[in-house]
């Protein structure tokens, strides 16, 4: 009775009546639209101001375009021009305007009122909060215990960390300082440098022909997503570029690779070495890998053939078959067997890696056996292989000449034997180490872009010690926010959101050529908030020792002004125009280990051959007294004696080799390391099981953790857009280890380690691997406002759209549970280890 | 669920509303021309009355509450619904909403013809009274009608997208319809005083009864093809239909509502007291209690019918991607 | 618009560049991302279809729009809504087979994607497009065969959504997974979520 067709025709005649009451131009769509760098109010139709910047919600940190209507900042895009982004953005990037715009924000300096984290404050004026902290701390400067002041941060990079950190703390003279890298990837550097030197791989996906990957979320998270992340979809889509993923779950990166290869948590290692056994095995490494062997060390002789190396590692590595990596790992011996033969026989390949093969027990041998996986397939610092990663080179102005010498209390690197090698530290011990107070205790705890209590494990006994005052007696948090962590300090300082900041960046670049980037404010600061490396250039004038710098604006067009390249092309003028540059002449930099060492470099005075280990070596620079007294200690053992490398001999070559950073260790790429030997470790990559996971009962389970692609650890969550999309972690279980505890999917089921306990709410799917139990990152925030928590700051303000939140609950945090526990080699926190009973409520 | 539902209570309201308004008018108009014994109204006149009196206000409450739910009012734009009334396409809503005018406008004036209180057959507004009957008829019909195409024009409804519905709207209607008149008719009326007027009474509650039964007859085939129609096709139809088949989301509260209380309750009642008349022609005497229970449950049945018919649509919808 | 799935990782980008676009309510989407999970351990996959208005040939939104508020643009097809017409009655949203629709609670009037009308007029591609770390949406001209996107539909195999709905829509997939959770009587795991208000497919 009711015929659409001329139904149709007649609605698309009303159309075309009613196509008049358009309010939106008219004109056709025809050739391409230009991409990006250009955006327009869908209201008035008006252009909006376009200002290139630099994002920072996550450690990437890539190039923007950030565009204001009316003084308001309203979108951001990726910058068109970098070679880093290619002008693409992830959501999260997109997602700051809302902290500038956070109705909790903290937009005026706060002194805490009745008890600490008791959440009473009371605004104060800048010059109350500088002159009673100047007043502190200047005091415990001119008593000559500068070291009582602790500052702990978490992400702190480029010129922010040049001003505060080589500048402001170092003036000050305070070696007692915290980072969050022993709880981020510290690990994986450590186990760099004690390989290929100073750390961060690069994956050169524009030129790979198949990808490895051991635990990395490159699709939605890694240390520099958006870069590499669109090049390797662009990778896979444009050249079919295979990727085989081990992981203990199906992640988006999993989900896109060619094949996910489910794995036992914290068996990677086991995996990798029967890989590394098969090439040898099979000869495999014949060719690029024979070749580059020449660059490794992989016997205690420095100046072991060729052929030596081979059979070295082909007795080290007779034990761990594809067989024995079976009944560890779970993952078939052939598809071990096929996977290896793959990789070593597709060139160039790239073996990736991150946090899920890393934060383990044994997660220093497990990227020294990468490291060996790639260079005896010849697949190291080569286009399409796990390169050097390049970055800009800043020049920035040093300040003071005379700095004094900084003293510091030993409570960054956990207790006494906790772990060998802590390169890049184990802050994530330094409240459990100023509780112990063997170490001494500071007076003065500051921390900045760090959150203590949510970001480690442990969170109740951090809580407790931050709140102690008669532990710390005084806690002094830098954050636009009202975190967790903020909550227990005695004062916050509001800090001005990286969108309405000055930095320049340095961020490795996925393609090896280095761009220069710089961050200028998209609006002005709201509020009183300020700049914290302003506020350092103030503190250092009150206490009397003027950094020579007025502002942070000033530091970055100093820098712009002295940096070769970028001073050419017109330096702080051009960069505040285009906020990128990069020399267009530039070659992608690869095999610079290959690179021959001038005879003038070792040949000049100071600079000495060590026999020991074939390096040659400035000991001037390494700040010995005498050539007899370097000559007597030697390299290897001489104290920062690394600052002073010039080049390995090879043969009778001298090359630049791969240059050794925070460690002795020579220039090969050193499988053999012996200076893990000396600290009483295996020199080779030799497997070692997580301890507690052979203890395990029946039913228990281990836990994962793992980040999400539109959220940033802690301090996305105020993001309204992106809590919108993510707001909840159900725990992923598979559904056999489901059935043999006995829980549905949504059931609230109870997550207990041996620290504490959880309440959670169960997912049960196939995409985790059994016997896992895996929560994400990022949730179950308690303060935050109103968008992470559901409540709202003490000092709030309002916003309209909050009427629209729809969500209620606010997800689980699973570091309640996790425990502070170090790799015995770099100290890095073992994030993925923890055992723990999954119950039923 | 709830959540979900773009249309709420106040379309279903509307829907309902606008159904009994157009449902007493029709009646009332029909009764007045071809309502026997003794033509244009007749004995049956004050049937004839009573419809023309009620049919307006369901119609203008069910307008208002349309008007209340639409998304302009609520963020305060209180005047662009006249949008509606700008233009007139094919859209049911369009249509639909012009109709609903005309048949408010042509009710009231018709219900004026009846206002004098000395207005009986044959006094001088009959003519004005006769020629808006005629014209009520298909604007009555075609409001009830247009409920159901409204929702019917959509395949992203595939509950809603069925040529049954509109029918079924319709007999439901004019149910209701009925049902409110009898509702009043038994309200206002008192003790008869005259054997005469007694007599009427229930020659009226006859008339009334006889086409109510024939008309559940009519929907409950309607709701009989509808759900077989259903089940035989497949895919998203058989998908949505299923929600009100056993074991569906809202099964009970369709068997319970729309078929006990709504259809079989009141059409066996009605039986009852029809078929002596009809049959042996016994004089046809309803207790009081019946001419209260049997309005009020179809009345209740055709506003649960709108209820469910509106809500299964909206939490059904296409199948697969 | 063409969506290459298979370029897509579940990113929600998009999501967020069109929330931010148009400052979009919370609780509301022009723009969203499915993931469809599924199979059993070990032989599961988890795909992402990216979602949007399908500025459909034969727009079933027009249709029933009783104002004319929603209309197809003659000069490139484009279907916009004019917000000061549009009276908000909701049969769009109703009538929509894609769920592509709302009333934005600011304007009280229907609301969804655009196409970026105000960047694309200007000759600036739309944000989400923008913005695609995958470059998994291309967008251009289908009427003009030397375009990048006319090249892409003539050499993969194409899909639209519900394309028994007779709307013939105008954004195309490459590789789009419809698995649906009523096949679950198949005996796969299947799940299909998305990030919006309305969690469930609709
Ligand atoms: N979206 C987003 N991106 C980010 C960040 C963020 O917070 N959000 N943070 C940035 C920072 S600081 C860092 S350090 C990087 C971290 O980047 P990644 O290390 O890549 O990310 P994670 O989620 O920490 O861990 C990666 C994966 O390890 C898996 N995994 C867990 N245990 C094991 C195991 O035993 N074996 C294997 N093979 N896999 C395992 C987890 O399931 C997870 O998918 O991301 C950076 N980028
Ligand atoms: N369960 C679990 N825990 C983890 C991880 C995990 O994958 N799972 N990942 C670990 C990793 S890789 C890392 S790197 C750490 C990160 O640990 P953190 O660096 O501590 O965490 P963030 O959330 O990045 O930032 C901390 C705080 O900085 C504040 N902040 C945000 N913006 C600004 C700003 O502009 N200025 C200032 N002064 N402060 C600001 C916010 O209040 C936020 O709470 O977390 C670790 N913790
Ligand atoms: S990857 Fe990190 S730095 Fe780059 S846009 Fe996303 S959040 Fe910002
Ligand atoms: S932005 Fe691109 S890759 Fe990311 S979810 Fe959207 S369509 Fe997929
Ligand atoms: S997708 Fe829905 S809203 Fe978009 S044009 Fe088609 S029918 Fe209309
Ligand atoms: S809501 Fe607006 S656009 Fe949609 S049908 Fe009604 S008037 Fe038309
Ligand atoms: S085209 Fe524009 S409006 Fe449409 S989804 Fe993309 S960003 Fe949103
Ligand atoms: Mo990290």
């Amino acid at each position: 009775m009711y015929n659409r067709r001329n139904f149709l025709k007649l609605g698309a005649l009303a159309a075309a009546a009613t196509a008049g009451l358009s309010g939106g131009a008219l004109t056709a769509v025809h050739e391409l639209p230009i991409r990006g760098g250009k955006d327009f109010s869908p209201k008035t139709g008006k252009p909006r101001a376009a200002i290139p910047s630099s994002c920072w919600n996550c450690v990437t940190r890539c190039p923007s375009m950030g565009y204001v209507e009316d003084g308001r900042l309203v979108k951001i895009e990726g910058h068109p021009k970098s070679i880093r982004s290619e002008g693409v953005m992830c959501a999260k990037g997109q997602a700051g305007i809302n902290q500038v715009y956070d109705p909790d924000r903290v937009l005026y300096p706060m002194r805490r009122v009745g008890k600490r984290g008791e959440g009473k404050w009371k605004k104060i004026s800048w010059d109350d909060a500088l002159s009673e902290i100047a007043g502190r701390l200047k005091k415990l400067r001119d008593e000559g215990r500068p070291e009582k002041f602790a500052f702990h941060y978490g992400r702190m990079k480029s010129s922010s960390s040049k001003l505060i950190k080589s500048l402001f703390l170092a003036n000050y003279g305070t070696g007692t300082i915290g980072n969050h890298t022993s709880i981020c990837e510290g690990g994986k550097w450590t186990a760099q440098e004690l390989t290929w030197g100073g750390h961060y791989d690069n994956w050169d996906f524009d030129n790979t022909k198949y990808v490895l990957n051991f635990g990395s979320n490159v699709l939605e998270a890694h240390t520099n997503h958006i870069p590499t992340a669109h090049r390797l979809l662009w990778a896979m889509a444009e050249r079919g570029v295979k990727m085989v993923t081990f992981d203990v779950r199906m992640s988006n990166t999993a989900a896109k690779s060619t094949e996910w290869v489910p794995v036992t948590p914290g068996t990677d290692l086991a995996v990798v070495l029967a890989m590394c056994n098969v090439v040898m095995s099979e000869d495999l490494y014949a060719g690029e890998g024979e070749k580059f062997l020449k660059y490794c060390k992989a016997t205690n002789a420095h100046d072991a053939t060729t052929g030596e190396k081979i059979s070295a590692l082909k007795i080290h590595l007779a034990q761990y078959t594809p067989r024995w990596a079976e009944k560890i790992s779970g993952v078939p011996a052939d598809k071990i067997r096929s996977i290896a033969r793959e990789f070593a026989t597709t060139k160039p390949a790239c073996v990736i890696n991150y946090r899920g093969s890393v934060a383990h027990y044994n997660g220093n041998d497990t990227e020294r056996a990468i490291q060996m996986l790639a260079s005896i397939t010849g697949n190291i610092d080569n286009p399409g292989g796990r390169c050097k990663a390049v970055g800009a080179k800043w020049k920035y102005p040093k300040g003071p000449k005379n700095k004094p010498k900084s003293r510091k209390l030993k409570i960054m690197d956990g207790p006494k034997g906790a772990a060998a090698l802590p390169t890049h530290h184990m802050s994530h011990n330094a409240l459990k180490m100023i509780k112990d107070g063997s170490a001494g205790r500071p007076d003065v705890y500051m921390w900045y872009c760090y959150t203590p209590v949510y970001a480690n494990g442990e969170v109740q006994e951090n809580i407790d010690i931050l709140k102690d005052e008669s532990l710390i007696p005084f806690t002094v948090c830098v954050n636009p926010f009202y975190d967790e962590s903020a909550a227990l300090a005695d004062i916050i300082l509001p800090d001005a959101t990286y969108l309405e900041r000055w930095d320049y960046e340095d961020m490795v670049s996925p393609n090896q050529v280095a761009e220069y980037a710089i961050r200028q404010p998209l609006v002005k600061p709201l509020g009183e908030s300020r700049d914290f490396g302003d506020v350092c250039i103030e503190l250092a004038d009150r206490m009397g020792f003027p950094l020579g710098v007025k502002s942070k604006e000033e530091f970055v067009q100093k820098s712009c002004d002295m940096t070769p390249g970028v001073k050419e092309a017109g330096g702080f003028e051009y960069m505040k125009e285009h906020g990128v540059w990069h020399d267009p002449d530039a070659k992608p930099r690869y095999f610079s280990y290959k690179k021959v060492v001038d005879p003038s470099k070792y040949q000049k005075d100071g600079v000495i051959l060590d026999e020991a280990t074939g390096v040659y070596w400035n000991w001037k620079k390494a700040k010995v007294k005498s050539e007899e007294e370097a000559l007597a200690k030697g390299y290897a053992h001489t104290k920062k004696a690394y600052t002073g490398y010039v080049g390995q001999k090879i043969g009778n070559v001298v090359y630049s080799g791969f240059k050794p950073d925070k460690v002795n260790k020579s220039g090969y790429m050193e499988f053999y390391s012996t200076i893990m030997e000396e600290k009483g470790f295996p020199p080779l990559p030799t497997w070692t099981a997580i301890p507690e996971h052979q203890t395990m009962n029946k039913g228990e389970m281990i836990l994962t953790t793992y980040k999400v692609a539109v959220q940033i650890h802690s301090r996305s969550a105020n993001c309204k857009w992106l809590s919108e999309i993510y707001n909840d972690n159900p725990a992923w279980i598979n559904p056999a280890s489901a059935e043999t505890n006995g829980i549905g999917d949504g059931d609230r089921i109870r997550v207990k380690s041996h620290i504490g306990e959880i309440e959670a709410i169960a997912k049960v799917t196939p995409c985790v691997v059994p016997g896992v139990i895996a929560i994400s990152h990022h949730c179950g925030h308690w303060e935050y406002g109103r968008y992470a928590s559901g409540k709202k700051a003490p000092f709030a303000d309002d916003d309209p759209d909050y009427a629209g939140k729809w969500w209620s609950g606010a997800g689980t945090h699973p570091n309640w549970i996790i425990p502070n526990a170090p790799d015995p080699v770099n100290g890095q926190l073992r994030f993925m280890d923890t055992v723990v009973s999954v119950t039923r409520i | 669920m709830v959540e979900h539902l773009n249309w709420g209570l106040p379309v279903i309201g509307y829907l309902f509303l606008a159904g009994v308004g157009a449902g007493a008018l029709t009646v009332s108009s029909s009764v007045l021309l071809r309502g026997g014994g003794g033509g244009f109204g007749g004995r049956h006149f004050k049937i004839a009355r009573y419809g023309a009196f009620i049919a307006p206000f369901p119609i203008m409450i069910g307008a208002a509450m349309l008007i209340l739910e639409l998304g302009s009012f609520e963020a305060g734009n209180y005047l662009r619904f006249l949008n509606l009334f700008t233009t007139i396409n094919l859209s049911p809503m369009s249509i639909g909403s012009w109709l609903l005018m005309g048949c408010l406008g042509a009710s009231l004036l018709y219900a004026y013809t009846f206002w004098p209180d000395g207005a009986e057959p044959g006094d001088e507004m009959e003519k004005y009274r006769r020629g808006l009957a005629w014209v009520c008829v298909p604007l009555g019909i075609s409001v009830a009608v247009y409920t159901g195409v409204l929702l019917g024009a959509m395949p992203a409804r595939p509950f809603w997208n069925s040529p049954v519905l509109p029918m079924l709207f319709l007999l439901s209607a004019i149910s209701t319809g009925i049902a409110v008149i009898m509702l009043t008719q038994t309200l206002l009326h008192k003790k008869s005083t005259t054997e005469e007027e007694h007599r009427t009474h229930h020659e009226s509650g006859y008339i009334l009864t006889a086409t109510d039964l024939m008309l559940i007859c009519f929907e409950v085939v309607g709701i009989f093809l509808f759900l077989m129609f259903a089940h035989l096709t497949v895919g998203d139809v058989k998908y949505a239909v299923s929600a009100i088949l056993p074991g569906g989301d809202m099964a009970s509260m369709f068997w319970f509502w729309v078929l006990l209380v709504g259809l079989v309750i009141p059409g066996a009642l009605e039986m009852i007291y029809v078929f002596p008349r009809l049959i042996n022609h016994r004089e046809f005497a309803a207790p009081a209690y019946v001419e209260y229970v049997v309005p009020v449950a179809i009345l209740a049945g055709g506003f649960m019918l709108r209820y469910i018919v509106v809500v299964v649509g909206q939490i059904t919808g296409p199948v697969g991607i | 618009m063409v969506i290459e799935t298979r370029r897509c990782s579940g990113c929600q980008a998009c999501s967020v560049a069109c929330k931010a676009e148009f400052d979009v309510p919370l609780g509301h989407t022009r723009s969203w991302v499915e993931t469809i999970e599924k199979g059993n351990y070990p032989a599961v996959s988890v795909n992402f279809l990216p979602r949007l208005c399908n500025h459909c040939r034969h727009p079933a939104c027009v249709d029933v729009c009783p104002t004319g508020a929603t209309f197809k643009r003659s000069a490139d097809g484009i279907v916009d809504i004019d917000p000061d017409v549009c009276i908000g009655c909701k049969y769009c949203l109703l009538a929509c087979p894609y769920d592509a629709r709302f009333i934005n609670p600011l304007t009280g009037s229907a609301d969804k994607c655009s196409f970026c009308l105000h960047r694309i007029s200007q000759g600036v591609e739309p944000s989400c497009v923008n913005t695609c770390p995958g470059k998994a949406r291309i967008f251009g001209d289908v009427n003009d065969p030397k375009s990048e996107i006319s090249r892409v539909l003539a050499t993969n195999p194409v899909s639209v959504l519900r394309p028994g709905m007779g709307t013939e829509p105008q954004v195309y997939y490459i590789a789009a997974d419809n698995y649906d959770e009523h096949f679950r009587e198949r005996g796969w795991h299947v799940n299909v979520a998305t990030h919006r208000r309305q969690k469930e497919r609709r």
